[in-house]
């Protein structure tokens, strides 16, 4: 019997049809399955959940969670409703932790592998520490020992900084788009190490240079839960501006976005110097600091009626004028400036975040409701020690840049590779080192260039701590504890294996660290350490009887605090303006065509050191919607003279590279600029992959322009000029935006966006 | 003769068709209203990695093997169950929603010397020994729209001395789990006895005077 082509369809349909329908009648197998623990505690009551604090490491603000864990297994973060920095708030990138820990790439054992190329193989964690410590061992020149981490803070930042004093090598904490303009503006306007708490909560005027602090600048879930305070408190509702030069997501929240020119910041802010001191507005005192007893004289260059001044920030005289009266107004006090992102990321970026902190000085807010306060030391002694401080200042793009070539090399939980501009020289550093080795949960780019890879918990399967850098204004510990098992059998400590480490090279460490009397100390130890000076003083949040109940105490809190134990009232003395007028240069390409690229760090991924994780990747962008992709922001006018569409690809290009992605295009982009975020393009070759991130988007920071802030050393990323290019290809782009009509809700309510003059 | 004569004449009246379809009538409304008939599979106790049997753990009758015969210890004397509390192992059922599974340590409390040359015992310290856990077959199972909590039926029939609307007395601290279980004690293969479907519950619900709203379950 032959079977037509109908039949065949027919059959196959039903067939097909049938498969689906009885497997979906049919109870899946395990459910109909139930599986003994192998061994439990026995507190634990199954089908009930238990909220363990802990402090998240996602990102640098280090936020206080609470993470929900039923039968051993970790199911949700919240915010820590106890926690000094975030109150109970978090965000998503501090959600996306789980993903972190049930990642299927994960690393799962050591790997080895001879020489620089070639593949990895697995192998135990007794040889990996043998070739650790024979790498060590057998340096030389110990000062050849280069170890490279985020920046870091708390015990680890001790137990690193005397591992490197004991053995004798180098540390530098590496940062991406680092702000290390904004610490020395700190240092230099109020004389402080530390950086300040800003009250954004009962501040009536708040003015934002560049920082992006709802989103990603420094502490965004604490500025975020201080906003709205500031916005929906009671009292008089607080008024906040955005200069910026880009239209960020805290510029889209802002009562009013000032658009910028790149680098106008500093002078925007001289210039308001200028007209407040001038009109006679300043606090007194701080007027003959500042200028060195010349007042407003002393700044002429910067007055707003100086056709330089216009030119330079885009803003007119009379806007300027008006804000500098704003801020200084009485009605509107305490007003509070601050600065950083794109602001201190020029040639003039210290010159420029100097002004914009001086404004503080002016309507003296420094330890008063709505300002600036000062943060105190760290509670332990031990923590407070400048060499400790020290582990958690990034290291400038100068010193990348001139970097020593190491031959041993340990980098930690960063990614160097990825993230450092081509000319940073480490590429090679790494290249030419003889032995490299990497402490990470996941292979990334510098990781791929390791001899020795040694897989890492995470954060919620590791002990570790916290000193909040910026605090809240008096002392603070957070402590985080493994809420969960770890989930691989093969992964390991950081804290743990330095300690063994430092064992196995006897290089003293233990001594230093006060852990003698201990056969085999472990972090945990240390922490203990610490935790016993905080229990004998007897003071803060956490006091208790004994011991283990003071630990057991902070443990459930998720900290130690001591809201009496504030910060300096007074800061150190201001140094005075600098008058000259700033070194401005952006460098890259010119003439028609070319625009100032602005990068910014992504809302969900950041830098790209959670690209890997899909919710992340999938939340979008809050200002284009924008998923799983890079693009580049267009001025909707400019974009229409160049015949460039939505979707359309562009060619970017600046002196130092070209990348390719897609134009979106909005009315609210300056005309002379472009803004791409950073944290896409990842591409790890060899044989492992990261299957969410790669080969999605470009990396941005690859083609940022090699120029530094002339006083600092900091890399200038918002400082390149890039030309744009149509490649002719067009892409639909995946985003929410537009897939839903817009509606008017209420009549009249219509926002018009109008373009920069 | 008259038997085949009957059923000639039944088959003639419905015909095959008619019969099979008459059996799977019955055999479905059956199963929809309480439990299936134990045919095919279906309805008997499921087959289970170990085979457990609560009879010698928490029965405390004498012990007999397959031909009903005595069982006898070492010692040739025969053997009774060991009657152990139902919440000796299920320690979560006055804690929480489950009753739990113990964990296959607390089985090793005593097979680390007990029954070690019995097969069954043997998987089970071969699991401990590889420290993997042992996948039970689930007995009892309500469907993902119901919410059932252990802890609050347990905390009702031992604390609160309720009496049945007969004026008997309510099962006691130990056979409170037979109340929906069964002998679970005197069961070589557990099975479920009870059909457990939302009449069933809303029937002792209501002789209980418990809330019958659907949120009680249903949330």
């Amino acid at each position: 019997m032959g079977i037509t082509r109908r039949q065949f369809l027919r059959w196959s349909g039903v067939s097909a049809v049938g498969a689906v329908v009885f497997n979906g009648c049919r109870i899946p197998e395990e459910e109909l399955q139930v599986e003994s623990p192998v061994d439990m505690p026995e507190d634990l009551v199954t089908g009930t959940d238990n909220w363990y604090a802990t402090i998240c490491h996602q990102d640098p603000e280090a936020c206080g969670i609470i993470v929900r864990v039923v039968e051993g297994r970790a199911k949700k973060i919240e915010g820590n409703p106890d926690y000094p920095i975030n109150q109970g708030k978090h965000n998503a990138r501090s959600e996306a932790g789980l993903q972190a820990l049930y990642h299927p790439d994960r690393i799962q054992q050591p790997l080895f592998r001879e020489g620089s190329s070639g593949e990895f193989s697995p192998i135990s964690w007794a040889d990996a520490r043998r070739k650790i410590t024979d790498s060590l061992g057998n340096l030389s020149d110990k000062s050849k020992f280069l170890l490279v981490t985020q920046p870091l803070r708390g015990h680890l930042a001790l137990l690193a900084s005397e591992f490197v004093q004991a053995y004798g090598g180098k540390h530098m904490a590496f940062e991406t788009l680092e702000q290390v303009t904004l610490r020395q503006s700190v240092k230099d306007v109020f004389g402080q190490d530390r950086l300040p708490d800003f009250d954004i909560e009962n501040s009536k005027y708040l003015i934002s240079f560049g920082a992006d602090f709802l989103s990603t600048w420094i502490s965004p879930v604490k500025y975020s839960r201080g906003y709205g305070e500031l916005r929906q408190g009671p009292g008089k509702r607080g008024v906040h501006v955005q200069v910026d030069s880009r239209f960020s997501m805290t510029a889209a929240s802002a009562d009013e976005w000032v658009p910028v020119k790149p680098s106008g910041e500093g002078v925007l802010a001289m210039s308001m110097i200028y007209v407040i001191i001038r009109d006679g507005l300043g606090d007194s005192d701080a007027v003959n600091v500042l200028t060195g007893g010349d007042g407003y004289k002393a700044l002429e260059a910067f007055s707003p009626g100086n056709h330089d001044v216009v030119e330079a920030t885009g803003v007119s005289e009379e806007r300027i004028v008006e804000l500098a009266h704003a801020f200084a107004d009485q009605n509107n006090q305490p007003s509070l400036a601050i600065g950083g992102g794109s602001a201190g990321a020029h040639t003039s970026g210290l010159f420029n975040l100097r002004a914009i902190y001086s404004l503080n000085l002016l309507v003296n807010n420094v330890n008063r409701d709505g300002g600036v306060f000062f943060n105190p030391a760290p509670p332990i002694e031990k923590l407070a020690s400048q060499d400790v401080m020290n582990m958690g200042v990034p290291a400038s793009f100068r010193d990348w840049k001139d970097i020593d070539r190491p031959q041993v090399l340990m980098v930690r939980g960063v990614n160097p590779v990825y993230g450092l501009p081509a000319d940073a020289n480490f590429v090679t550093a790494v290249e030419n080192a003889d032995f490299v080795i990497a402490f990470s949960s996941f292979m990334d780019e510098t990781s791929a260039k390791a001899n020795l890879i040694l897989p890492e918990h995470t954060y919620l399967e590791d002990w570790g701590d916290d000193v909040p850098d910026p605090g809240p204004r008096y002392q603070s510990m957070g402590l985080q504890q493994p809420v969960v098992r770890p989930f691989h059998a093969e992964t390991g400590s950081f804290g743990d294996e330095m300690l063994l480490l430092g064992a196995s090279l006897n290089i003293g460490l233990a001594g230093r660290l006060d852990l003698d009397g201990n056969d085999n100390p472990t972090f945990q130890d240390l922490l203990k350490k610490g935790a016993e000076k905080l229990w004998m003083e007897n003071r803060g949040s956490v006091k208790a009887g004994t011991f283990d109940g003071f630990w057991n105490g902070v443990l459930q809190r998720g900290g130690w605090w001591d809201i009496e134990a504030k910060g300096d009232a007074i800061g150190g003395d201001p140094r005075p303006l600098d008058i000259s007028w700033p070194n401005i240069s952006i460098e890259g390409p010119t003439g028609e065509d070319t625009y100032n690229l602005i990068p910014f760090l992504s809302n969900s991924i950041a830098d790209g050191n959670l690209a890997h994780l899909p919710w992340l990747q999938a939340a979008p962008d809050p200002v284009t919607t924008m998923v799983w992709r890079t693009w580049v922001e267009m001025n909707t006018k400019t974009a229409g003279e160049k015949g460039i569409r939505e979707g359309d690809m562009l060619e970017v290009t600046s002196s130092n590279g070209t990348v390719i992605a897609p134009a979106y295009i909005h009315p609210a982009v300056p005309p002379w600029t472009v803004s791409m975020p950073v944290g896409q393009g990842h591409k790890v070759s060899g044989q492992f992959s990261e299957r969410y991130a790669e080969g999605i988007g470009v990396n941005t920071l690859s083609i940022l322009a090699p120029v530094v802030d002339g006083d600092t050393g900091a890399l200038a990323w918002a400082a390149t000029r890039v030309s744009i290019k149509k490649t002719g290809e067009h892409i639909d782009l995946s985003r929410f935006e537009g897939n839903v009509p817009a509606i008017e809700l209420e009549p009249g309510k219509i926002i018009q966006i109008a373009l920069p003059d | 003769m008259k038997r085949i004569a009957a059923i000639g004449v039944i088959v003639g009246g419905l015909g095959v068709g008619g019969l099979v379809t008459l059996f799977l009538v019955l055999f479905v409304a059956r199963a929809w209203w309480t439990t299936p008939f134990e045919v095919f599979g279906f309805g008997g106790a499921p087959e289970q990695p170990v085979a457990f049997p609560h009879t010698v753990h928490a029965g405390v009758d004498m012990l007999v093997d397959e031909d009903g015969n005595p069982k006898l210890d070492g010692n040739n004397e025969e053997m009774n169950g060991f009657g152990l509390e139902c919440t000796f192992c299920h320690r979560n059922v006055g804690k929480g929603e489950t009753a739990g599974i113990p964990p296959v340590e607390q089985c090793i409390f005593c097979h680390k010397v007990i029954g070690t040359d019995l097969p069954e015992v043997a998987k089970l310290v071969a699991a401990w020994d590889n420290k993997e856990a042992v996948v039970w077959e689930r007995v009892h199972r309500l469907p993902d729209h119901v919410r059932f909590v252990h802890e609050a039926h347990i905390r009702f029939f031992t604390k609160t001395g309720n009496l049945l609307p007969s004026g008997e007395q309510a099962a006691m601290a130990g056979n409170v789990c037979s109340t929906c279980h069964g002998d679970v004690a005197g069961m070589a293969e557990v099975k479920q006895v009870r059909s457990l479907k939302m009449g069933d519950c809303v029937d002792c619900h209501r002789d209980y005077s418990a809330p019958t709203d659907c949120t009680t379950c249903h949330y």
